[in-house]
């Protein structure tokens, strides 16, 4: 047994050996992976022919999340075909998962060290730009081939003033949609779903009686109550002036009544009503939406990606087939727009500050970031996926989907009207701050005020 | 009669307390091992399967996401496992060695710093890691010390030092002197006495020590993320994060990711415990 | 050790070199570069402003971080108790000779030690898990409904809550160091002290106890710096909330800095203090207990 023990220990050390002796010649750097696509490559890609030799591009665009999603899917084909169009550059791609993307993307911000084209969030943008990490990328996008086609309001989050600092990427979606059984809620006695929130308590006082939760949300993460509930409700009482006055720092206050008002109505739906699941501060948007699925809510709030998933599961049941989407019920005493739901890009393909001082580089650059954002982009998630981006494409064909996907479409893009994300704006430090104390506010722990005191203070100390 | 009586009551008292201390092993054991398996079965799940039933047997069985996986040409989860092994072969033998002759230093030598460089080492147990990534990077990246092959090796190796030096320190300071004055009685240099004198007996805490650095090295994820750029050299935690979403996450194929990149450490783990725990029970001081 | 075994101190110093060189570039030199940056407002990028100890003087004043530390605290007394406490006497159980599967527990009970911190937060959700959870599960088949909750979501005993995993992950990683030091005490030792009856568990606790006292501090050690520095247990199972409640200092840098918002600056400050807090607990620790053991033999 000594003599197994021992003749494994050497096996390794000499595998072990081997490998830092060829650890070094391995490869210096990664090169794109795929070349399948070349079906389709432009036309259009003469500007970055100037260029040979090394471009960085970092995302979060995994193979894994790509499976599904329309954004990543576009994104990574996308990649491959501009890379399959230029063969004399050579794309190293830093791929890393959400999450640790902004860790990453954060570190090499704070050293200096930025990849060449990467992607940012809305959130950074004033603050980045003021550090000098990212280009002035205005009259790239204003000369850009699709100028005409984009989106201008998606811009918005990538600008500092007039300057724009990004071309926004991915597929917009919205963050706050109501899905709900239309099936379930016909038995409560409504045809449709609520537009108001006193319907929806009087239907929660049915749906104890059934043993079911009204709505399923979870706030496990802190930011769902921000990103798809606040930053949509908060409009209802506000309107969009008062968080474009919050963007432009031109005097609107957290502590401003209207916002406050929409705290407290936050505060007092999931404290002093039984609409929502007792446990939503406990689990998250991926466990509640868990909830809808199997029947046990009646209801489910949540984002786009939310919607995606529970597509793909449902698909062939009874439930899809029921499945309906609303915008979030208005408040009694707000005021404002009641068909508003947030909706945006939170990325943008930026480029480093460093590209410029080679112009054929910085040509190279512009022409990947106008190609992942164009048109070839949008005809591709739409085509696919039902999803629109930066570039809009005319006459979009929905005819190929089915009913849910074209519902999708038609309620996101067509049927409602937008507002801002919250946090795709101002600045981490305020959210960061924001989001721990809503989720301890949704708890009773603090009163609306005291909330709305605190973002103002970081909000004045921060932004 | 009295004394039988009092025999036949402690051979009870043996019974419960035995009983009650095989139970609580056993609980204790089988609570430890349920991840593993919780993992394997649910590792066999879909998605969907999953996560409408989070601890249930899976109904139909599949290995889809293994096959996933190893067929997927965009990961590099091969590749991830030999600079894995590598790095972690490479910082434990180092982090061994070196904690062996420094907590044998430490702890018999008087010399002036000796108390220094004791508190230095465990101030090296203080650092926050997860709050110092930026200097950590910003250090590395000015040396040219990042996205090498041997990168992680420095910090793993410097971290893994205080814990396997104060094991060494505490264990060496229970063995009898009376060892090494022998050893110098008998004209045997410092380094001899070191390497076949002490070093046989302080097999138990050294194998401790390589056991829990392992799994150490080959988990860490904090330095793997920041100072590995190029994915040839990454190693496995930061190739795992390939199978989570920005809003979901696949965790039946997370875990069988998991469980292809634990399954080298955990058999070796697993076969050989035998032979560690003898290895361990050998090395004792008689008398 | 004796004059006459000493070696040259020339011979010490050339064992130490190398190990020390790398242990104080790769440990102190990103310390020591926190250390600077947290005299600087710094949100990331190029730009610092020398701000001298204004970090400071808000890290003194932030409620926030001291509720983190308190949690720390919290977790270490806790840690100490269930981690080397339980460690020491299931090594002790597995000394015993009415103990079967000896090396079964050996093997098994390092192994949560070794799983990720993703896994395990997923398994103790599971758990706590409010609607199809053990423990509510459990107390509702025993009739006692009033009992369950959103255990998650309960401020007052959130960190009993995240406390139980993080002790159970880490029996097993106290109990194979303190088994490798039980195996430098003579068999006989254990014979002697041999675990029968309630007597049994007393004379062990102080026959055995003494002998690897030195082991146990450095348990003791390991385990107060490991949770000052806690992180990852806990950012899975609570991310720190529900508010502040299961906050811990670590991850209030960590998210001072990457996650929440990019204040480095500030970031670098909290983390100089968690080092300093670190060291006075420890060293409090040590003088406690030299203080303990010194009025014991007097």
């Amino acid at each position: 047994m000594k003599r197994k023990l021992l003749s494994v220990l050497l096996a390794t050390a000499m595998v072990a050996t081997l490998m830092v002796g060829c650890g070094k010649t391995e490869t210096e750097t990664t090169e794109t992976e795929t070349t399948e696509t070349e079906t389709e490559v432009a036309e259009t890609e003469t500007e970055a022919a100037g260029y040979a030799g090394e471009l960085s591009i970092m995302h979060f665009s995994t193979s894994e999340e790509s499976q599904g999603n329309g954004g990543s899917d576009g994104f990574r084909t996308m990649l491959s075909q501009w890379q399959a169009a230029n063969p004399d550059i050579t794309l190293t791609e830093e791929v890393l998962a959400n999450a640790e993307y902004k860790t990453q993307i954060a570190t090499y911000a704070a050293a200096g060290d930025l990849p060449d084209v990467f992607l940012l969030q809305g959130m950074n943008t004033k603050t980045w730009a003021a550090q000098g990490l990212i280009l002035d990328l205005t009259d790239a996008v204003n000369s850009s081939p699709y100028a005409a086609d984009y989106n201008k309001a998606y811009l918005t989050p990538f600008m500092d003033g007039d300057t724009i600092y990004g071309y926004p990427a991915l597929t917009g979606g919205t963050c706050t949609v109501v899905v709900y059984d239309s099936a379930k809620w016909a038995e409560a006695g409504f045809d449709t779903f609520p537009t108001t929130w006193a319907d929806v308590e009087a239907a929660s006082a049915y749906f104890d009686e059934q043993g079911v939760d009204t709505i399923a949300f979870g706030n496990g993460g802190g930011w769902q109550a921000n990103s798809c509930f606040i930053s949509t409700l908060g409009n209802r009482y506000t309107g969009k002036e008062w968080y474009q006055s919050m963007i432009d720092k031109a005097g609107a206050s957290f502590e401003d009544a209207e916002f406050v008002a929409a705290l407290a109505e936050t505060q007092r739906l999931f404290t002093s009503t039984s609409i929502f699941n007792e446990d939503f501060n406990a689990i998250t948007n991926e466990d509640a939406r868990e909830y809808y699925i199997s029947g046990d809510a009646a209801a489910f709030i949540g984002g786009n990606w939310d919607v995606s998933y529970i597509q793909s599961t449902l698909s062939g049941t009874d439930l899809y087939n029921t499945t309906k989407f609303a915008v979030l019920p208005q408040p009694a005493d707000a005021t404002k727009d009641p068909n508003s739901q947030n909706i945006g890009l939170g990325y943008a393909v930026a480029v480093s500050t460093e590209v410029a001082n080679d112009p054929a580089k910085l040509a190279a650059a512009i022409d990947l970031a106008q190609y992942l954002t164009g048109p070839e982009f949008s005809t591709f998630v739409a085509e696919n996926y039902a999803l629109g981006g930066f570039t809009n494409v005319a006459n979009v064909d929905l005819s190929g989907f089915d009913q849910w996907t074209q519902d999708f479409y038609n309620w996101s893009y067509v049927d409602t009207t937008a507002c801002e994300i919250y946090d795709s704006y101002l600045t981490g430090d305020v959210w960061g701050l924001f989001n721990t104390d809503l989720q301890t506010m949704m708890n009773g722990g603090i009163t609306p005020e005291d909330v709305a005191k605190h973002a103002q203070e970081a909000y004045l100390a921060n932004y | 009669m009295a004394g039988k009586s009092i025999k036949t009551n402690s051979k009870f008292a043996n019974g419960i307390l035995g009983f009650f201390m095989n139970a609580m092993l056993i609980l204790f054991s089988l609570s430890c091992i349920f991840p593993l398996i919780w993992m394997f079965y649910s590792s066999l799940k879909t998605k969907r399967e999953f996560y409408a039933d989070v601890t249930g047997l899976p109904e139909n069985p599949t290995f889809q996401n293994f096959i996933d996986l190893l067929s997927n040409p965009n990961n590099n989860l091969l590749s991830a496992m030999l600079n894995s092994v590598r790095t972690t072969f490479l910082s434990v033998v180092l982090i061994v060695i070196c904690g062996y002759v420094l907590g044998y230093i430490l702890s018999r030598i008087n010399f002036k710093g000796n108390r220094v460089i004791y508190i230095m080492l465990l101030m090296g147990m203080l650092i926050p890691v997860h709050a110092l990534l930026v200097p950590v990077y910003i250090v590395y990246k000015d040396l040219n010390l990042s996205n090498q092959w041997f990168t992680l090796i420095i910090p793993y190796v410097a971290f893994g030092l205080p814990i396997a030096v104060f094991l060494v320190e505490g264990y060496i300071k229970a063995i009898p002197i009376e060892l090494e004055e022998a050893a110098a009685i008998d004209g045997s240099s410092f380094s001899k006495t070191l390497f076949s004198i002490i070093l046989p007996v302080s097999r138990p805490i050294l194998v401790t020590i390589a056991i829990i650095q392992t799994f150490a090295c080959w988990n860490e994820f904090s330095f793997a993320l920041i100072l590995i750029k190029d994915s040839a050299l990454q190693t496995v935690p930061p190739a795992l994060t390939m199978f989570k979403g920005q809003f979901s996450s696949d965790f039946p194929k997370t875990m069988a990711a998991l469980l292809i990149t634990m399954s080298p450490i955990v058999v070796l783990y697993f076969t050989f415990s035998k032979q560690i725990i003898k290895g361990m029970v050998a090395g004792a001081v008689k008398g | 050790m004796p004059e006459s075994i000493q070696p040259k101190k020339i011979v010490i110093f050339g064992y130490m070199l190398v190990p020390m060189t790398l242990f104080i570039f790769a440990v102190f030199v990103p310390l020591v570069a926190a250390g600077v940056f947290s005299f600087f407002e710094w949100k990331g990028g190029p730009n610092k402003i020398f701000i001298g100890l204004e970090n400071y003087i808000t890290l003194i004043n932030d409620e926030i971080f001291w509720t983190a530390f308190g949690n720390n605290i919290f977790l270490v007394v806790a840690c100490i108790i269930g981690q080397i406490g339980l460690a020491f006497v299931f090594s002790l159980m597995i000394y015993s000779r009415l103990v079967k599967f000896k090396s079964i527990h050996r093997t098994f009970g390092f192994f949560p030690s070794t799983v990720s911190a993703v896994a395990v937060g997923f398994i103790w959700r599971m758990v706590f898990d409010y609607k199809n959870g053990v423990i509510n599960w459990f107390l509702t088949a025993i009739g006692q409904e009033d009992l369950t909750r959103v255990w998650l979501n309960d401020e007052k005993i959130i960190m009993f809550v995240v406390a139980i995993p993080l002790i159970w992950q880490y029996i097993g990683y106290y109990m194979i160091i303190i088994l490798s030091a039980m195996s430098s005490v003579s068999q006989e030792i254990f014979e002697v002290a041999e675990l029968d009856g309630a007597n049994g568990i007393q004379r062990a606790i102080y026959i055995i106890f003494p002998l690897i006292k030195n082991t146990l501090l450095v348990c003791l050690t390991l385990c107060i710096a490991g949770n000052m520095k806690a992180f990852d247990n806990i950012y899975v199972m609570t991310k720190g909330g529900p508010g502040y409640s299961s906050n811990v200092m670590a991850m209030y840098a960590y998210n001072i800095s990457f996650d929440k918002s990019n204040n480095l600056g500030y970031g670098s400050a909290i983390s100089v203090g968690i080092f300093v807090l670190s060291l006075l607990v420890i060293g409090g620790s040590q003088l406690l207990i030299n203080r303990a053991t010194r009025s014991k033999e007097v």
